[in-house]
């Protein structure tokens, strides 16, 4: 969730970008809602006065498979001791062993214990020491993390979980139970090494807990990956962003999705916070920016009126950050009107390349080579348009498109690990700034 | 921006800056208690007002009849609490009236008067009039118009009543006019920094019994003498935009071109305009007999009336508040595309000027 690039602003900043104009009798807003946070935004904007305890949750996979081949388990613990590494003193860190239930490997007593150069140290043998054996139930693993961090109120709290395969030894019900209960607890980046795994079950979990997904293909390629992924959480300073979001009496929230840098539709996540006022969460945050596309069906107004259709507030705790305004005016003047925001319409794009590249995959699944060709040919030509350069180069792994002619034709020979990196990337955007 | 009058209410000035030394002294004053010089009371008033003067700031939203605003909008409905559609008022017989029209959002034009009066004989012996046009497609473009606007009178007034040379004086108002546009937007971002047309007009008797009137442009709004028939009615001002640029070239008014061009504006005053934005030619003075009609307006009337033989019809034979009424209705009408602005300055006739 985090973009490389520190803005270099300080504070929260909102910015609005949108066509005010409504042609006559319309009443469709679209805009694209730029949230930025500077390095200064740490304890003192979240409203605490101390900073916030971190929490750092590592579980490793340690059923059977994960010895096939003998390298994939001696990866994940090297990966695991590097993710170790980067743990900024005074953390508060966990590892868990998954299996059809999940257990303490350090601290062994159970409660997490603060980093410092002898737990880094004392962790890291006890993860060497780990021998893999049993079944994998993800949603004890959780369920796990969630008894630990109730010790944590406030704390920023995040886990990392990687597997090799698919939830076996529960019910899928059973899983959609834990995540649900996990929701606002903690943020959560899942990993799958291997092909064994299921990126939608992954996914599951990530979307829900507000983290990343992604597939390790090479076990060799694990330690940095995990290593990244510690560095961006350490750099998380405020533990829960929300986005409020008040909108006129009488108006529809079409959707509110995350759309820069990955797509996220955050809609039904809506809790109601007042009158005409809903949050939605953003997780939690460091210095970095994202972007939203926000979608609201206001009551038109005559020519000349101009409308509120929503106000954008930023929060942390019970203070508001930042704010944007989304207004609407109402013209004759149809050339106006008929002006598509540029960033509107490119994250309507990016948010059709991510369906079109997720229901082109699963047609392929199924068999329905014509549907799957289309769906893919169209992913293709977003992706190409739009300059998501990422996306387009996986998806030549999966459809030949002739330049041509034109015409497209899945590969017949795809690597499993290529399709399940499109599949698990597809949500990754192309970013358009602001002109400024 | 002070000392403008509240329209339809007296003066409130019960004081009056000696207009060579700028000393402060009673309205009453005949001459400078300081430097001696002739004391004039100076009226001035300018539209349009804006809602906080006219309106009750506690006043409901006026589409669902909640109770309170944030950031100017309501908190339940949302609609933005209008700004009035139309403003108007009268400086002794002057009428002035701008009005939002029918498709814009806001008014963006501005218009302001005023007038020296001798205070020892009760004569006016100059008038100052300006009308600005916000340029729409800068942002916050009204406060260019009302900054250029008052600065433009108030810089004439000043003149007139100090050297009684027109000319100068309407060069110093385009001077002051240019500084206040460009000073209305130092706080906006460059993206949004505004900019406006403004034409201006003095009116100063000469000792022939005639009047002059001297005329200063930038940009498309206009001014036009209208006399009582038969004499013929005419513009005074050169439109600063492409399409007169292609008919001076020999182009047919009637033109593809010259129509695309219309509100294209080759000089403006305020953002991203030239340091000296008018030409030598935007300033001349004509010699009339009344009695007639001096009109000063923006393009929203004139795109409904082109010939100033058109315009001269509502002027003959009424007073200037209902001339000026019906040129706004009339545009209003015929579509009301644009913001309307129309200032009507008597001349001659029953008026002091005779």
């Amino acid at each position: 969730m985090s973009s490389p690039e520190a803005p270099g602003i300080s504070g929260i900043s909102v910015d609005v970008d949108h066509n005010p104009y409504l042609a006559e009798g319309t009443g469709t807003v679209d805009a694209i809602v730029s949230i930025a946070a500077g390095n200064d935004v740490a304890a003192s904007a979240s409203g605490l006065a101390a900073p916030a305890d971190r929490v750092e949750a590592i579980i490793i996979d340690c059923s059977t498979s994960m010895l096939s081949p003998v390298a994939k388990f001696d990866a994940a613990k090297r990966a695991t001791a590097a993710a170790i590494d980067e743990l900024v003193d005074g953390t508060y860190f966990t590892i868990v062993a998954g299996t059809e239930k999940a257990s303490f490997v350090y601290p062994t007593e159970g409660w997490p214990t603060q980093a410092s150069a002898a737990t880094r140290a004392a962790a890291t043998r006890a993860v060497d020491g780990l021998r893999p054996g049993g079944g994998t139930a993800m949603g004890t693993w959780l369920a796990h993390v969630r008894g630990i961090v109730v010790q944590h109120p406030g704390a920023i709290i995040h886990a990392i979980l990687l597997t090799d395969g698919k939830d076996e030894h529960e019910t899928p019900e059973q899983l959609r139970q834990e995540i649900a209960l996990s929701e606002g607890e903690f943020t959560c980046d899942c990993r799958g090494v291997g092909t064994s795994w299921h990126v939608e079950e992954l996914r599951s979990i990530s979307s829900a807990l507000l983290g990343t997904v992604d597939i390790v293909a090479d076990p060799a390629d694990l330690e940095e990956d995990f290593a990244a992924m510690m560095r961006t959480s350490m750099g998380k300073s405020i533990p829960d962003l929300t986005l409020r979001l008040w909108t006129p009496a009488a108006a529809r929230i079409e959707f509110v999705k995350q759309v820069a840098p990955t797509v996220e539709d955050l809609t039904h996540r809506r809790v109601e916070s007042g009158n005409q006022r809903g949050d939605y969460p953003l997780g939690s945050w460091g210095a970095e920016d994202r972007d939203y596309h926000i979608q609201v069906q206001v009551e038109p107004a005559a020519a000349g009126r101009e409308k509120l259709a929503a106000r954008v507030s930023v929060v942390a705790g019970d203070e508001v950050l930042g704010e944007g305004l989304v207004n609407a005016v109402w013209t004759a003047d149809t050339a106006k009107s008929a002006q598509i925001s540029r960033r509107v319409a490119h994250y309507t794009g990016q948010a059709e390349l991510a369906q079109a590249v997720q229901e082109g995959l699963s047609a392929r699944k199924s068999g329905d080579v014509a549907t799957a060709t289309a769906k893919l040919q169209r992913a293709m030509e977003l992706a190409v348009e739009s300059g998501n350069e990422g996306t387009a180069k996986l998806l030549r792994g999966v459809i030949e498109v002739d330049e041509r002619t034109g015409t497209a034709r899945l590969r017949r020979e795809v690597a499993a690990a290529d399709e399940m990196a499109l599949d698990a990337r597809s949500t990754r955007t192309a970013r358009v700034r602001k002109e400024t | 921006m002070t000392g403008f009058d509240v329209a339809g209410l007296p003066a409130p000035e019960e004081q009056a800056a000696c207009p060579q030394c700028a000393t402060i002294g009673g309205s009453a004053d005949r001459f400078c208690e300081s430097c001696g010089a002739a004391l004039s009371e100076i009226r001035r008033v300018a539209i349009p007002r804006g809602r906080t003067a006219l309106q009750d700031p506690e006043a409901p939203c006026s589409d669902c009849g909640n109770e309170t605003h944030v950031d100017e909008y309501c908190t339940a409905c949302g609609h933005r609490r209008a700004e009035p559609d139309r403003d108007e008022a009268d400086l002794g017989g002057i009428a002035l009236i701008t009005d939002r029209g029918l498709e814009h959002a806001r008014n963006e034009d501005a218009a302001a008067a005023g007038m020296a009066v001798d205070s020892g004989t009760a004569r006016q012996y100059a008038i100052a009039a300006v009308v600005c046009d916000g340029v729409s497609t800068s942002g916050e473009a009204h406060r260019a118009a009302v900054a250029a606007s008052k600065a433009g009178v108030d810089a004439m007034l000043a003149a007139l009543t100090a050297s009684g040379k027109a000319h100068a004086a309407v060069v110093a108002g385009l001077a002051d006019a240019a500084k206040a546009a460009v000073a209305a937007g130092t706080d906006a971002d460059a993206s949004a920094a505004p900019s406006c047309t403004y034409t201006a007009a003095t009116v100063v008797p000469t000792p022939e019994g005639t009047v002059q009137i001297t005329v200063g442009n930038v940009g498309d709004s206009r001014a036009y003498w209208l006399p009582e028939p038969p004499a013929p009615p005419q513009q005074l001002t050169v439109d600063d935009s492409l399409a007169q640029e292609l008919i001076t070239a020999g182009a047919s008014a009637d033109s593809e071109a010259v129509q695309r061009g219309a509100h294209t504006l080759t000089r403006w005053l305020g953002a991203d305009a030239e340091p000296k934005p008018w030409s030598d030619t935007s300033v001349h003075a004509i010699t009339v007999v009344g009695p007639g009609s001096l009109l000063l307006c923006s393009d929203g009337l004139w795109n409904y009336l082109p010939d100033a033989a058109d315009i001269a019809r509502f002027c003959t034979g009424t007073d200037p508040a209902a001339a000026a009424n019906a040129l706004v209705e009339h545009a209003l009408r015929a579509g009301g595309h644009d913001n309307i602005t129309v200032i009507v300055i008597p001349i001659g006739g029953a008026h002091e000027f005779a």
